[in-house]
């Protein structure tokens, strides 16, 4: 007997590779967006620190903004920087 | 003193003369009137004018008692033992003819006193003729019709239905003969009087009709006579006519018939009441033919009371037969108007209430209908009923126990997704309904102000229901109403959320032009929020097409031997925004899960620091099954479906519980799957539970193998978890609080927990809808698996090793 397979449908969900489950910020979900967006994934992207910290990009950002002095990582309180060639 | 003796001579003879010319069948000639006035005035001068008038109508009523109605009864009564209705007819008239012959004296004479007093002729006076005959009337009534014997309604009746067909038959023949109806070729009865063609009495019978009217309004006895019969002739026939032309036929109107028929009547009755029409014009021509309205004043009333009375009895037939027409709804319409016009008219709403929720009790709402019947029944009666009853009472008064009944039925909601997506055979209503323009949204509905003109305010009718909701809640809306049995659409969203995962996962062919359709459409309905997570679900399978030919691109462009055997495509949900789908352990071969890899590698390329989890039981797989003699082509099937039989492709036989073990499926679940392949006649079950490749086929049936044929428990597979299993999973999430609660206060009753958990977790979701059975039956579960112990009534942890 041959079983020929022409075409396999399969089913998967993607997730992103983060050490949290939620974000430090938002709270929401990483596999959902930010409390501002609709749609998850590449509209609502994460970002990681060089503290390896991780959170909705669009958080992390107001955050930032929201920094007078010194820009730092709401979890560790290190200076934020970005991790290099992380984001796509 | 001379004087005085010749007084009483000559007072008795004027009193002879006088009352013998008032008894005198004939008239006054006999006397000269200057006699008679010379007697009036002895009479008068004496102060005996008075005592006329009451011996006369004492003569009268003597009369009456000894002879005249005793020989009324008995010529009434006369022709006993024949059975000729035309005899008993003539007797009838016979019988009062001769009454009216005994009376015409008094009659004669009363008027004549009567006249006298009026002139006050010899010093006379009285009440005047009218009062007169007034009082005799009522002399001549109060002796013969005080109780009468039933025998004088009884021919009276028969006498008017006989006249009636005679009338109609007449009156209608112009109808009937267009209708060429079958009775008049027959040729031996005449349809009036029932009769031989050539025996027929028919014209006769009019005559007699004619004179009786005559006789008994000169009696006065006209009405009291003639009403009964008549009331109940036309009742009789009215119901008659209904229950043949009516009963069970929906789908025209019969007012104007009605209507028209009633003229017909109408004619009748004013041969019936001819003497007292008289003063309007002749016979029949007193109504106006084209509207019905005759224009007499008597028959108006007669009119009125018909129409009334075929309004009351139209009503009690229709909402006795109301449920079949709202089942029959659209074509039931012309019936529904008629009762809307009648309904109006009288009375009985609240009969109509009554009646038609024991109809839908009795027909409708038991555990023998379909779910999806029972809504198609509701949605016919709510169109049918806002027909009827532009405010709504009725729908929302009838229907309640529809409402009550459905929120018990489990699958209730997903009966009427189904519809509303027109996935469900046979009931496009509800899609049709759904794509409706202007829709009525469910987010301004609720809204206070409504906007409307409060001088097109009308209070509601007496039978609303009372309740805080007021009449601008009573929504017409079929899908408002459907949706709102529960109270929230948040479960239908749900709901829908989980048909519309099932569609996508089920099709895996990235069609999804009719779903962003209905998508659209709930928008519009449920409010733009609501549905984002099924905007988000649509996007994902656009997204997943766009990456797939993105990888197959990719992989297309590799050397030969490096690309993979299988073709794989994918679809790649956000988990947060898919309902909870089923997850089940199943080991793919490697062939499979190499295929799968290399694809999440090439995802993790395409989009950084992300990855792919599989959910290898779902999907779908199509394959050819190529055997030494023949090859199953085309054929789609489940993962597992596959991956077994890829496994009997390596090793020609297996056992159970090696499948199970290479699988990572319970053996149950194997069997199962295993169906499907012994169904197409590629594996055979042998001895000792093994099974093995058929690979010659027996000549036996040979399945045909473009079909698909799938085990019976396998159609309603549904890829997400049910209802009840996310249920489970929510009180799971309490087993920690009770768990808790128990340890620090040792022990608690039901209802106690109950309100501590209401207390404690009542801000998450879903808690709000639990109750106190729901927990019982999870404690229950709890105690069974000897992880609480429960002892009268109070419920505590078992004693662990501590």
């Amino acid at each position: 007997m041959k079983v020929k397979i022409k075409q396999w449908n399969g089913v998967a969900s993607w997730l992103w590779v983060a050490n949290d489950e939620n974000c430090g910020i938002c709270r929401a979900p990483f596999n959902g967006c930010c409390p501002d967006c609709k749609v998850p994934g590449d509209d609502c992207p994460l970002v990681w620190g060089q503290c390896s910290h991780c959170f909705h990009m669009h958080c992390i950002l107001k955050w930032l903004n929201s920094q007078q002095v010194q820009q730092q990582c709401p979890m560790c309180r290190q200076e934020w920087k970005f991790k290099e060639g992380d984001t796509s | 003193m001379n004087e005085v003796q010749t007084m009483p001579q000559g007072l008795s003879a004027a009193w002879d003369t006088v009352t013998s010319a008032l008894v005198s069948p004939l008239p006054t000639n006999a006397l000269p009137d200057e006699v008679l006035c010379d007697a009036l005035a002895l009479l008068g001068g004496h102060g005996l004018g008075q005592y006329v008038e009451g011996w006369l109508l004492e003569t009268l009523q003597v009369r009456l008692t000894t002879s005249v109605a005793p020989e009324f009864w008995t010529g009434l009564k006369q022709p006993e033992g024949e059975s000729q209705e035309r005899d008993r007819a003539n007797a009838l008239l016979k019988a009062f003819r001769n009454l009216l012959q005994q009376l015409e004296p008094f009659l004669g004479g009363l008027e004549r006193l009567g006249s006298w007093q009026d002139e006050s002729r010899g010093g006379l006076c009285g009440p005047g003729a009218r009062g007169l005959t007034e009082r005799a009337f009522s002399v001549v009534r109060a002796i013969l019709l005080f109780s009468p014997p039933p025998v004088l309604q009884e021919r009276v009746l028969e006498f008017y239905s006989r006249t009636f067909s005679v009338h109609m038959s007449q009156a209608g023949e112009a109808v009937e003969a267009e209708e060429g109806s079958a009775e008049h070729d027959v040729g031996s009865l005449c349809p009036g009087c029932a009769a031989l063609v050539h025996l027929c009495w028919c014209q006769e019978a009019l005559e007699q009709l004619q004179e009786l009217s005559h006789i008994l309004s000169r009696l006065q006895l006209l009405e009291r006579v003639s009403s009964e019969a008549v009331t109940s002739i036309l009742h009789q026939l009215i119901e008659q006519r209904m229950e043949q032309r009516c009963r069970g036929e929906y789908e025209s109107s019969f007012l104007t018939d009605f209507n028209d028929w009633l003229g017909q009547v109408l004619g009748w009755l004013s041969r019936v009441f001819a003497s007292k029409v008289e003063e309007v014009g002749n016979d029949a021509t007193t109504t106006d033919v084209k509207t019905g309205q005759p224009t007499n004043a008597l028959l108006q009333r007669w009119h009125c009371h018909m129409h009334q009375f075929f309004c009351r009895i139209y009503v009690n037939m229709r909402i006795e037969e109301l449920f079949s027409i709202i089942r029959d709804f659209p074509e039931s319409i012309p019936a529904i108007e008629d009762l809307k016009f009648c309904l109006e008219r009288t009375n009985q709403r609240q009969q109509l209430l009554a009646s038609l929720k024991s109809a839908f009790e009795t027909r409708l709402l038991h555990p023998g209908v379909h779910t999806s019947d029972i809504i198609t029944v509701y949605i016919s009666a709510i169109k049918a009923l806002r027909e009827l009853d532009p405010s709504m009472v009725i729908l929302q008064v009838a229907c309640q126990p529809i409402r009550k009944y459905l929120r018990t039925r489990e699958d209730t909601v997903r009966q009427i997704v189904g519809s509303l997506t027109g996935d469900a055979e046979g009931c496009s209503d509800l899609a049709n309904e759904l794509s409706r323009a202007d829709p009525v949204t469910l987010e301004t509905q609720d809204s206070e102000d409504e906007g409307s003109d409060p001088e097109d305010w009308t209070p509601d009718p007496t039978d609303a229901l009372t309740d805080k909701t007021g009449s601008k809640r009573r929504s017409s809306d079929i899908i408002s109403l459907l949706v709102s049995i529960y109270g929230s659409k948040e479960i239908f969203i749900n709901e829908y959320k989980t048909v519309l995962a099932d569609r996508l996962l089920h099709q895996l062919n990235y069609n999804t032009v009719r779903e962003i359709r209905n998508v659209e459409l709930l928008k519009l309905r449920f409010g733009e929020s609501h549905m984002h997570y099924c905007e988000v679900m649509l996007k994902d399978v656009a997204d997943s097409r766009r990456i797939n030919t993105n990888i197959r691109d990719e992989e297309s462009r590799l050397p030969v031997e490096e690309q993979s055997t299988l073709l794989l495509s994918a679809m790649i949900i956000s988990s947060e925004f898919w309902p909870q789908l089923k997850e089940e352990k199943l080991e793919l071969p490697a062939v499979a899960s190499k295929a799968m890899e290399d694809y999440t590698h090439r995802f993790e390329k395409l989009k950084a620091m992300r990855t792919l989890r599989w959910k290898p039981h779902l999907g779908s797989v199509t394959l050819d099954v190529e055997l030494e003699d023949r090859t199953i082509a085309n054929l789609t099937v489940s993962p597992i479906h596959a991956a077994i039989i890829l496994h009997f492709q390596d090793k020609g036989t297996w056992t159970l519980e090696e499948l199970s073990g290479v699988l990572g499926v319970p053996q149950e679940m194997v069997r199962r799957k295993l169906a499907l392949w012994q169904q197409q006649g590629v594996l055979r079950e042998e001895a000792g539970g093994r099974y093995t490749v058929q690979e010659t086929s027996s000549c036996r049936e040979r399945a045909d193998r473009s079909v698909m044929l799938i085990d019976s428990d396998e159609e309603g597979d549904s890829n997400t978890a049910t209802q009840s299993e996310q249920r489970e999973e929510k009180l799971q999430l309490f087993w920690a609080y009770i768990q808790a609660m128990l340890t620090n206060l040792e022990s608690m009753t039901l209802e106690r927990i109950h309100s501590m958990l209401r207390m404690f977790v009542a801000a998450g979701p879903g808690v709000t809808e639990m109750d106190v059975n729901e927990l019982q039956a999870f404690l229950q579960k709890k105690v069974r698996a000897h992880q609480l112990i429960v002892s009268t009534g109070v419920y505590r942890l078992p004693k662990t090793t501590q």
